[in-house]
């Protein structure tokens, strides 16, 4: 019954995952494991000082953990599912030693849950570090559905001819576009020393790291189910030797009870049925005791250390340039993301708006914005271009970090501004042919104006929201001889786009008439004029000038 | 621009697809001794019948489709748009020809494109996909990875050594061109000899390696479809290739073997960025032109007219 249980939680979060993308439909809430993890609810409220609807979510995790318990981590928790998983495949025979100071190592996940709350308190937003919900979403975004993708296409590759024997047109033409990351390598390293360490003790995450385990653990021993041993017991030591958590204690009677999941795997292994978890009722919660429970072991000056460690690393983090400098960042951020210093403290990296990403353009970062930026998402324009049917990144964002907005909103919610780098410029620089930025801007937001005699680019800064198309297709080498830069972005905590966009004179609706302006010469000013005339081709002066392509 | 009355036709179309084939057929006999008459035929109507119309005078598709044999339609579907926007082919011009090859007895057709844009939004939102989706037979592929691709030579080109080419358009019998005609930023047009672009992998280095219009004229010696039919019942006269623009509505459909002179025609059929031009004036159909890959000059054309 648990493991199924187990699985149906694992599979429901795995769907979700894939579900997320830009066909994702209004009512369905791809990110609801993230909206429904507590901590991470917690550490972005007390981060971003403000409530966050979504996370509101979580207080359904809370309300169930303090009737039943701590099950989350033996039902819901997909991490505890691959664990539990892996557990089976791979060291189920092992001998395990477990850790000698057991109980000193157990206090590691307090110190880091309380670490992470007080470094959230003072402005810097850690708990998706070892959070086990956003960790997951970020490998299966950075290495699970990459190397997915890429399974599927050699699988393409490989049945192709025979597809294509059968009249199977379109499976044999069949490719998914492969997604990319920066950061795929180290999201993998850590998820997979994370596994390893199972090698040690089972559930070796989820009994020394995890810091939500150790939030519901607070929580849990108020909970109505307990385990209770009946006086059958032969202190065989079964069920010590099973408990994946340890929280049976020397004596089998007693149970360490913030760390007990509830997964009765104990019950399962007793010989003598000596072990059941009957709901207690509050009223005699005393009479119906049969078990001996210890509670929480955790010291006042151990809290005092772990509060001010947390405090410490936010102080670190905060006092270095990177700080003063949100107010003029260098990064596009996705269209929708709230104001940069709110932005940092309420993203809690799950990686999900990566995943959703229909052109692949948002990618983590690393170090860009320092340690408060860590795998936050960025627009890398250079390598793939923000689509503008496409809204989903927002939709997914469990603590709206980036906000849920229609298309028409989101087209309004300028990113940055295109610059042209005229000394790299094909046109500008070499006289060619190219106008493929031209060609692809979606906004009509450059175009061709008479400059000495030639037609050149050039870039209307109000009609551009910094879409990235034309950086994306520039065909010059190396960095795009138009570039995306984030001045000029609207980032709104509240309130409409489309009507700051107005307040501030941008039109993103394109504007058909808009080329005609280089045919009619009246819109040009004498000075460009008088340019025209004195270019080297004699022959352009007497006629009329034409559009590009004809003679 | 189109009214939403577009989309009701497009289901008309499937419903009376079978009738209609009837009617053609039945038709048919008095354009068979026009086809050697005249290099091009003109038609103007709706997207559908003006389409049909066409291949009929054209001496029917099946006298471009043997029996039994793959053909590849190039639409243009670059673009994620609507059709009321000019910038991408009418998904019924593109349906209308596609049920005219298979029945005709072709054994599959392919609706090809590399688009510029997320393959998938181009599809659906082209509304190409849908035309054609009931269509049996007929397969609407927008093709985004290089493995799809194969290099050939250029043996003829001035510019162009060599290109690679999707393999199912050198795989395949028969290549029917299906443009949309636009303005260009670049070549001043966007018509059937610029829209051979979409069958190739690498087409930034005509903008930044080549000159376009010598490239242009290098591509058509090597990829040269058996017929071109380019719709012109909206024309997206500014703001082109990718709009928005303005759209005017000459409502013509423009048939012929000769490249050249299907887009020289269609050069003339309505004022690009508010001037109207000749063919010759266009460079790249200049040097195609200059290069022998067709007639230029309308004087020279026997343009079949009528109105479906």
């Amino acid at each position: 019954m648990r493991t199924f249980l187990q699985a149906l939680s694992f599979l429901i979060f795995t769907t979700l995952f894939i579900f997320a993308n830009y066909k994702l439909p209004e009512w369905l809430p791809a990110d609801v494991y993230l909206r429904l993890d507590p901590l991470l609810g917690l550490s972005a409220v007390l981060a971003g000082k403000e409530v966050i609807n979504r996370a509101l979510w979580s207080l359904i995790v809370l309300g169930a953990t303090l009737v039943i318990g701590r099950f989350f981590c033996a039902y819901v928790c997909p991490l505890g599912a691959t664990i539990d998983f892996w557990d089976f495949l791979s060291f189920r025979q092992k001998n395990r030693q477990g850790l000698k100071s057991e109980a000193s190592w157990r206090k590691l996940k307090l110190i880091l849950l309380i670490l992470f709350l007080s470094s959230a308190l003072a402005g810097l937003s850690l708990a998706y570090l070892m959070d086990p919900l956003p960790f997951l979403t970020r490998f299966y975004t950075f290495f699970l559905y990459p190397l997915l993708i890429s399974l599927i296409n050699l699988l393409l590759d490989f049945w192709r001819p025979l597809f294509e024997a059968l009249g199977w047109i379109d499976v044999s033409h069949l490719h998914y576009a492969q997604p990319v990351y920066y950061m795929t390598f180290i999201t993998f390293l850590i998820f997979a020393a994370i596994i390893a360490l199972s090698r040690i003790a089972p559930r070796f995450w989820c009994r020394y790291l995890c810091p939500l385990g150790a939030f519901l653990s607070f929580l849990s021993p108020l909970g109505l189910f307990r385990r209770r041993v009946n006086p059958e017991c032969n202190e065989c030591l079964k069920c010590q030797k099973a408990c994946p958590m340890g929280a049976v204690q020397p004596d089998p009677k007693k149970t360490n009870l913030p760390e007990c999941i509830q997964c009765r795997t104990c019950a399962k292994v007793c010989p003598q049925g000596a072990i059941s978890f009957p709901a207690l009722s509050p009223a005699n919660r005393e009479a119906q005791l049969g078990g001996e429970y210890s509670g929480m072991d955790f010291s006042r000056r151990g809290f005092l250390y772990s509060f001010a460690g947390g405090l410490t690393v936010a102080f670190l983090a905060g006092r270095t340039p990177f700080t003063p400098l949100q107010g003029k960042h260098q990064l596009v951020r996705p269209p929708g993301a709230i104001p940069e210093s709110e932005f940092l403290r309420t993203c809690i990296r799950c990686g999900e708006c990566m995943k959703s990403c229909l052109t692949n353009t948002l990618q983590p970062c690393f170090w860009e914005s320092g340690l408060a930026g860590l795998w936050t998402p960025k627009m890398d324009l250079r390598f793939a271009p923000c689509e503008q049917n496409c809204n989903v990144c927002g939709k997914v964002c469990p603590t709206q970090a980036i906000r849920s907005l229609s298309l028409e909103e989101k087209n309004h919610a300028k990113v940055g501004t295109a610059i042209l780098r005229k000394e790299a410029c094909l046109v500008w620089a070499q006289d060619k042919l190219c106008l493929i930025c031209d060609e692809i801007c979606p906004y009509n937001a450059i175009v061709f104006r008479a400059v000495e005699g030639y037609r050149r680019p050039v870039i209307i800064a109000s009609k551009c929201n910094g879409c990235g198309f034309c950086e994306q297709r520039c065909p010059v080498q190396g960095e795009s001889a138009i570039v995306v830069v984030p001045n000029g972005e609207i980032r709104l905590k509240e309130g409409s786009y489309v009507q700051e966009a107005k307040k501030l004179q941008l039109e993103f609706k394109p504007d058909p008439g808009d080329d005609k302006y280089i045919l009619e010469q009246s819109g040009f000013k004498d000075g460009d004029k008088k340019d025209l005339e004195k270019s080297e081709r004699p022959e352009e002066k007497s006629q009329s000038p034409k559009p590009k392509g004809f003679l | 621009m189109i009214e939403k009355s577009g989309q009701i036709s497009r289901r008309d179309f499937l419903k009376t697809a079978a009738a209609g084939l009837a009617l053609s057929l039945a038709g048919r006999s008095s354009f068979i001794e026009a086809k050697e008459e005249h290099d091009l035929v003109v038609i103007s109507g709706d997207p559908v019948t003006a389409t049909r119309a066409a291949l009929e005078a054209m001496g029917g598709i099946s006298r471009f489709v043997p029996k039994a044999k793959r053909v590849v339609l190039k639409p243009n579907m670059s673009f994620s748009n609507p059709p009321e926007w000019g910038s991408t082919t009418h998904p019924l011009v593109v349906a209308t020809v596609a049920q005219a090859c298979i029945d005709a007895g072709a054994q599959r057709v392919m609706v090809l494109d590399y688009p510029l844009r997320p393959a998938e939004l181009c599809l659906k939102r082209s509304g190409i996909q849908e035309a054609c989706k009931s269509i049996k037979g007929v397969h609407v592929l927008a093709l985004e990875d290089r493995k799809f691709f194969r290099e050939v030579k250029v043996p003829q080109g001035k510019v162009l050594d060599r290109v690679e080419v999707l393999k199912e358009v050198l795989d395949s019998d028969v290549l029917i061109n299906l443009p949309q005609a636009k303005t260009h930023s670049a070549t001043g047009v966007s018509l059937g000899i610029k829209n051979l672009m979409g069958l190739i992998w690498d087409r930034y280095s005509f903008h930044s390696k080549y000159n376009i219009n010598q490239a242009l004229a290098d591509l058509a010696t090597v990829i040269k479809p058996q017929l071109t039919i380019l719709d012109a019942t909206r024309a997206l006269v500014s703001g082109g290739p990718a709009g928005p623009g303005e759209v005017q509505k000459p409502n013509l459909i423009i048939a012929g073997i000769d490249p050249v002179a299907v887009d020289s025609y269609a050069v003339s059929v309505a004022p690009w960025y508010g001037q109207n031009f000749k063919g010759r004036q266009v460079e790249h159909l200049l040097v195609a032109h200059q290069r022998g890959l067709g007639k230029i000059d309308l004087e020279q054309l026997r343009v079949f007219k009528g109105k479906a």
